[in-house]
């Protein structure tokens, strides 16, 4: 029961990493990002990689991926930002589907379907880690460096800038703000943040294939932030800890076919994504203030259709 | 405090066109804004008068003719860089930062770099922040949703925004439109001390009695045309004007 | 004889990515919600038409039931999910969050009442006929083509000629406007998405009784979709179905050079060359913000 618990720890701290770093774009910038889980992958493979070949001390795996998710990052925020928030959920859509092809075909770097074996535990101060009771604090403490970076640029200027955009990007840009280059940079550090789930991810699990970076997870941690409530300090890991529950709490209810475990719980978060929009569209977790809609519109609004008239 | 010509030229206007497909928004305008002259534009709705609020903040992009500030050619430049040059701007539909309080709403508009940390120092902000907040009547709103305030409370913080930006010209967007008479008033002593300051105001307004209570000079739109340019006697006198403006009201 | 042999299979293809992305992008440049479900309504059309199939009910009323089950779905988005959204507040976020949870959900519904691996019906229709030494054409291919010639034929009739049709053009460049002429915006709406969905039909048929379905299929023709409303240019109808046939023969031809399992980064490279240097699309008008 322990190690149970201990695993399912692990596991939300890493999912818990995702779902903020993606809440920071999503939730703060507006953007919507259905390519999460290649950043996730993107770590877990150069972590992985690197651990292998080069070193297996997280001071030297972790900066790798990070590095490797930014630049990335960088190559599809750098054209897909310049224009319309549509345009970026299709290219992040193509680069998702894109990337399961490459995550599954080039096999002298992914081991292709099949994946990667024996990857090292991770090494700290040349020490290795072993699984699973020694992990995790490590996955904690990984996540409280990134809620600690996320938050606190959050409530920095930028983070003022980012809302900003989001509630009004014409706004913004009239007081100066220099939108594309704001919301490029925000992409870049989401990406580089869920690299260090990849990085957990890779050395907690000794064994990663393209199985856990397809489109359904980054569907999966999209609901999170949803479900949790979008532009929250604690919504996101709410929602990473309810999601991840769920398969367990539905194994309990044995009247439901258990070979379909997987597709029940895919149709309760959709279901409930589209019931929270129609309902209740802040999400489970509120932010601090009451709700918008309940008052009454004094002006006519003409901003909808974001035309500048 | 009439438009005497040795005044500096801030913004100066050459021929400035824009079309929608076939439709003329705004056709040859010509004109320019004078430092420390608050110039109204009137016109009918549809004259073109947002839109040329659009064209000189970069928001929209011209047709033809060009648009120069301090001399130096600002057409087509984007909107945050021709905002950094000191050109301020407030929205007819306000486009406040809904989802921020209102103290957040005016340090945002301090602080336009993309580095997080940027701008003044927090302390010096704040204060400017609350000098701010003070100055238009929001001091006790400080930490509410921008999005969750009365109607009057909203224009005055999209003021609030424009006071804070720092911004040496002011383009205003119908900002009393739908004010009760007691904030009308707030509004008017608040614009008077900033011009008083040396901020420049260029200001759409339908309102005839805050258009000759502020204004140094009035230019006329319609139909995307400049009709008419001048001190605001002489244009609001004109018949024809007069004519187009209130035919069109009633 | 290759290239000739995947030109016909790419038109093929182009064929049917051409009427879906329409559909979606008449959905998109009509009333502004972003549709994200319409590759549930083409997995849904598609296993309707399954089942009608193996129910024996023969194919003219499978594709009946297929359009019907389409359409229904379309308009049910529009009445139960979007419009209680844009009552209140109705920013893209809340729409496209809605559409696609109820997208996936109809992906695994689907999954779990026929089951997750591939599917198709066998049909003579799918035989390939030598056409010349090497070119294998099969009858599918040619009602592929003819599809396209008809519905999108049908489609700028409608909305050329018919009340209806110029009322939903009036509304991509105006809602005020429909208002102006008494007509109602949401009956106008939920003739967008009944057309829209019908438009998927073609599409779902073919690949059931071609190449074979699976419940994830809805996300590919997301991509599609979405690739040709950009790469042809949001609210060009016309780029639209000029883009399906670029990306359906890009894939096809593109096997020349790469294998096969590829052919999903030769749409997304197109898709990004496009934002990068034309991002109004082939054939759009450069939209202000």
């Amino acid at each position: 029961m322990e190690a149970y618990l201990l695993n399912l720890g692990v596991l939300i701290a890493i999912y818990a990493i995702l779902a903020i770093t993606l809440n920071f774009i999503m939730g703060y910038a507006g953007i919507f990002s259905l390519a999460h889980a290649v950043f996730f992958g993107i770590g877990a493979y150069v972590a992985a990689v690197v651990s292998m070949h080069v070193s297996a001390s997280i001071f030297v795996t972790m900066p790798a991926a990070m590095l490797a998710a930014a630049v990335l990052s960088l190559a599809l925020a750098l054209p897909a930002l310049r224009v319309r928030g549509e345009y970026f959920v299709a290219a992040s859509l193509g680069l998702q589907m894109f990337a399961v092809t490459v995550f599954s075909e080039w096999k002298s770097f992914t081991g292709g379907l099949g994946g990667l074996v024996g990857i090292p535990a991770v090494k700290i101060f040349g020490q290795e880690v072993y699984r699973p009771a020694s992990f995790f604090p490590i996955a904690l403490a990984v996540l409280a460096a990134v809620v600690a970076i996320t938050q606190i640029l959050v409530r920095s200027s930028f983070g003022r800038s980012l809302t900003a955009i989001r509630d009004s990007e014409s706004a913004a840009e009239g007081f100066g703000k220099n939108v594309p280059l704001i919301k490029t940079i925000s992409v870049v550090i989401s990406a580089a943040l869920a690299a260090t789930a990849g990085v957990l991810y890779a050395g907690y699990m000794s064994f990663i294939n393209v199985e856990s970076f397809t489109l359904d997870n980054s569907v999966l941690i999209m609901a999170m932030v949803i479900i949790g409530g979008t532009g929250t300090s604690w919504g996101p890991v709410v929602g990473a800890a309810l999601l991840l529950l769920l398969p367990g709490l539905l194994s309990y209810l044995s009247f439901l076919p258990q070979a379909d475990i997987g597709a029940i719980q895919q149709i309760i978060y959709g279901l409930g994504m589209a019931a929270l929009m129609i309902f209740r569209p802040g999400g489970l977790v509120r932010r601090g203030s009451p709700q918008r809609k309940a008052r009454p519109k004094a002006a006519p609004t003409r901003a909808k259709r974001g035309a500048v008239q | 405090m009439s438009g005497a010509p040795e005044q500096e030229v801030l913004l100066e206007i050459c021929g400035l066109s824009k079309n929608f497909g076939g439709v003329v928004a705004v056709s040859d305008v010509t004109m320019d804004l004078r430092a420390g002259i608050v110039t109204t534009l009137v016109g009918p709705n549809g004259a073109g008068k947002t839109t040329l609020f659009n064209l000189i903040t970069g928001h929209l992009g011209r047709t033809a003719g060009t648009v120069r500030w301090l001399g130096r050619d600002i057409g087509g430049m984007k909107p945050y860089r021709v905002a950094r040059l000191g050109i301020g701007r407030t929205f007819q539909d306000l486009r406040l930062f809904g989802g921020m309080s209102v103290e957040e709403n005016i340090l945002t508009v301090m602080e336009p770099g993309a580095l997080p940390f940027s701008g003044p120092r927090m302390a010096q902000k704040r204060a400017r922040a609350a000098e701010v907040m003070e100055r238009t009547g929001l001091a006790g709103k400080r930490h509410e949703r921008a999005a969750d305030l009365a109607y009057a409370e909203r224009k005055f913080l999209s003021l609030a925004r424009i006071m804070a930006a720092g911004a040496r010209l002011w383009l205003l967007d119908e900002p009393a439109s739908g004010l009760d008479p007691n904030s009308y008033e707030i509004f008017l002593r608040l614009l008077r001390e900033e011009v008083a300051a040396g901020v420049t105001v260029c200001i759409i307004e339908h309102n005839l009695d805050i258009v000759v209570g502020i204004s140094d000079r009035i230019a006329f739109l319609d139909r995307g045309r400049l009709l008419a340019d001048g001190d605001p006697k002489s244009v609001l006198e004109d018949a024809a004007l007069s004519a187009i403006y209130f035919g069109d009201r009633t | 004889m290759l290239w000739l042999q995947l030109t016909i299979t790419g038109l093929q293809t182009g064929a049917l990515y051409a009427l879906t992305a329409v559909g979606f992008s008449l959905i998109f440049g009509t009333t502004r919600v972003f549709h994200f479900a319409h590759g549930a309504a083409f997995v849904l059309a598609a296993y309707v038409f399954y089942w009608a199939d193996q129910a024996g009910l023969g194919i003219a009323v499978g594709v009946i039931l297929a359009a019907l089950a389409a359409m229904a779905f379309g308009v049910a988005m529009d009445r139960i999910v979007y419009a209680p959204i844009q009552r209140h507040e109705g920013s893209f976020f809340t729409v496209f969050v809605a559409s696609f949870g109820v997208g996936i959900a109809v992906q695994n519904i689907v999954g779990m009442v026929f089951g997750r691996s591939f599917v198709t019906i066998n049909t003579p229709l799918s035989n390939s006929v030598e056409l010349m030494s090497g070119v294998y054409v099969a009858p599918l291919t040619w009602i592929a083509i003819f599809c396209v010639a008809v519905f999108f034929g049908a489609l700028q009739l409608f909305l050329r000629r018919t009340h209806t049709g110029v009322a939903l053009r009036a509304l991509a460049d105006s809602p005020e406007l429909i208002r102006v002429f008494g007509l109602d915006p949401r009956r106008i709406s939920a003739a967008a998405f009944a057309l829209g969905s019908l438009l998927v039909v073609p599409g779902a048929v073919i690949t059931a009784l071609g190449s074979g379905l699976n419940p994830a299929l809805g996300s590919h023709v997301m991509l599609i979709s979405l690739a040709a409303t950009i790469v042809g240019g949001i609210g060009s109808i016309n780029g639209v179905l000029v883009a399906g046939f670029v990306l359906g023969l890009a894939e096809n031809l593109s096997q020349i050079f790469v294998q096969s399992q590829w052919s999903e980064a030769v749409t997304f490279a197109i898709l990004f060359l496009v934002i990068l240097l034309k991002p109004a699309g082939l054939f759009g008008r450069i939209q202000a913000r």
